[in-house]
């Protein structure tokens, strides 16, 4: 019987020679089922092309490196079965909505800044010294942002969200995820200075609710609620007596 | 990519804030209100399925010169403007149109709002006088 | 689609490095079946617009005394009506749900906050109902 095969076609982009990137099409071996498309490509590189640049890492959807455009979807892909498209062919591309650096290599730096921006860390008006103990959490105030820790940056859902295609100030659904996450911890005291940034012009106001980050998160991370209930919280404490006090 | 924007924007856009606030209410009123007037005023009354308050001059104008009446109308017709607005102002940024994000943009469109907010109310006080029959 | 230099300070002995920026094509809302959906359910706010500004119309109307006042009968009206209920009944259903995302109280679950927003849907629509086919003659 014939070997199994299957065609995939990748961005390739040198920034010394191409004004554009272009597709290019490999044909390899699809020689056991649990292959994925990040095998695909280390087969290309290895075997036929070793100048195709992609980053990559773990290769068990924990380090969120990579993540590209699998037929036009943002996927993992690690976590993208070959067999889930063969027959058909595979278009991989770099990430939506993002600097192209080389091949499938995007430039990440505007995501980095935005993620720094909101304070992705426990924020405490006055730290307790070490011998006062552990802060304490019940199992219901884990629950309560348990989902938006979930988040491993791998940027899948700026690559979903046309708002932040059509405007790059917009700060963007993983980073409002994440500023959440936080704002909702109970250890956390540092609504007030992260609230700035959220709410600003191009803060969770620009969100029109495409929800599409939410449905591409390979971490069942819900972007869009973060949003939304940002929206509302803000306006809450704004809008309701006395919603502008600590706590 | 500005990676100062942050910086010069860093406070929270309460303007931004009170047109979501708006759009919100407006998304509400216009989901549990609007479908069943269109039904009933709409293509009910018309086909002449069932008899309709607005068919008639006398049950009309009865009906609208109620002071409850003229204030549940104002809510339907107005408020729903300001969800219209925003709406239709993102929609032109998803269609490719950057300018709609403008601040001129952002007058004509909620200017617009509140300009067909005193429209509706200055038809509801003029055209049938308060009454309580 | 253009090719713009990275960096904005040029070093001599380190050109910049090169990145391809690429454009949000005009038509991407066609290329997926979920950004189509949410450009329809964005649109809806102007059929719904354009009912409410005839029904303030109709209001207005009434100023004209009886012998002036007709009320709207056309096929062409009728034809609109229906084709702004199905936009309305789409924002309805797409609003409704999604306040269930965004609305979160302490210990009740999403799916009974979204019930109970169509249930008030429904409720309202049955008073308003009353309310115009009651007062007729």
């Amino acid at each position: 019987m014939a070997e199994k095969r299957i065609t995939v076609r990748a961005t390739r982009f040198d920034p010394a020679k191409d004004k554009a990137p272009r597709l290019q099409s490999y044909d390899i071996p699809f020689a056991d089922e649990s292959m994925v498309v990040l095998d695909a490509l280390n087969h290309i590189k290895a075997h036929v092309d070793g100048s195709l640049s992609y980053r990559w890492s773990c290769r068990m959807g924990i380090c969120g490196s990579c993540g590209m455009m699998i037929n036009g979807i943002p996927k993992l892909t690690c976590n993208a079965f070959l067999r889930d498209y063969w027959p058909r062919s595979i278009t991989v591309e770099p990430l939506n909505n993002f600097p192209i650096v080389r091949d499938l290599v995007i430039d990440m730096e505007d995501f980095m800044h935005k993620l720094k921006s909101i304070k992705p860390w426990i924020i405490r008006k006055q730290e307790y010294p070490l011998g006062a103990g552990e802060h304490r959490q019940t199992m219901d105030q884990i629950d309560e942002f348990r989902q938006f820790s979930e988040c491993i940056n791998c940027m899948l859902c700026y690559a979903a969200c046309p708002v932040y295609g059509l405007n790059n100030e917009f700060l963007g659904p993983a980073a409002t995820a994440l500023a959440r996450r936080y704002d909702l911890d109970s250890r956390d005291q540092g609504i007030k200075e992260r609230l700035p940034v959220l709410a600003n012009s191009e803060g969770v106001w620009e969100c029109s609710f495409v929800g599409e980050c939410s449905v591409v998160c390979p971490k069942g991370v819900d972007p869009a609620k973060a949003i939304q209930q940002t929206k509302l919280d803000t306006t809450m404490r704004f809008v309701l007596p006395y919603g502008n006090r600590e706590e | 990519m500005n990676h100062d924007g942050h910086a010069k924007n860093s406070r929270t856009a309460y303007t931004h804030l009170l047109w979501w606030f708006l759009f919100a209410q407006g998304g509400v009123i216009a989901a549990i209100l609007v479908p069943i007037h269109v039904l009933v005023q709409g293509i009910l009354g018309p086909l002449g399925i069932v008899r309709v308050v607005d068919r008639h001059y006398d049950t009309w104008i009865r009906i609208v010169g109620n002071p409850i009446v003229k204030l549940y109308l104002l809510v339907l017709i107005a408020v729903p403007f300001f969800h219209f607005a925003h709406r239709l102002r993102y929609l032109l940024v998803d269609l490719g149109v950057p300018a709609a994000r403008s601040v001129p943009a952002q007058v004509i469109f909620y200017g617009g709002a509140v300009v067909i907010t005193a429209v509706t109310i200055w038809v509801l006080l003029t055209t049938v006088p308060i009454s309580f029959g | 689609m253009k090719a713009l230099g990275g960096a904005e300070a040029a070093d001599s002995t380190h050109p910049p490095p090169r990145v391809y920026k690429p454009e949000m094509p005009r038509g991407w809302w066609l290329r997926q079946r979920h950004y189509f959906l949410y450009i329809i359910r964005e649109f809806t706010a102007l059929p719904m617009a354009l009912w409410l500004l005839w029904l303030l119309y109709e209001i207005q109307r009434a100023s004209n005394g009886p012998k002036g006042y007709y009320p709207p009968s056309s096929p062409a009206f009728i034809v609109f009506s229906i084709i702004v209920l199905a936009f309305a009944l789409y924002h309805t259903y797409t609003f409704l749900s999604l306040a269930g995302v965004i609305i979160h109280i302490k210990g009740v679950p999403s799916r009974l906050i979204v019930l109970s927003q169509f249930a008030a849907w429904l409720v309202a629509s049955a008073v308003i109902a009353a309310v115009l086919i009651g007062f007729a003659r």
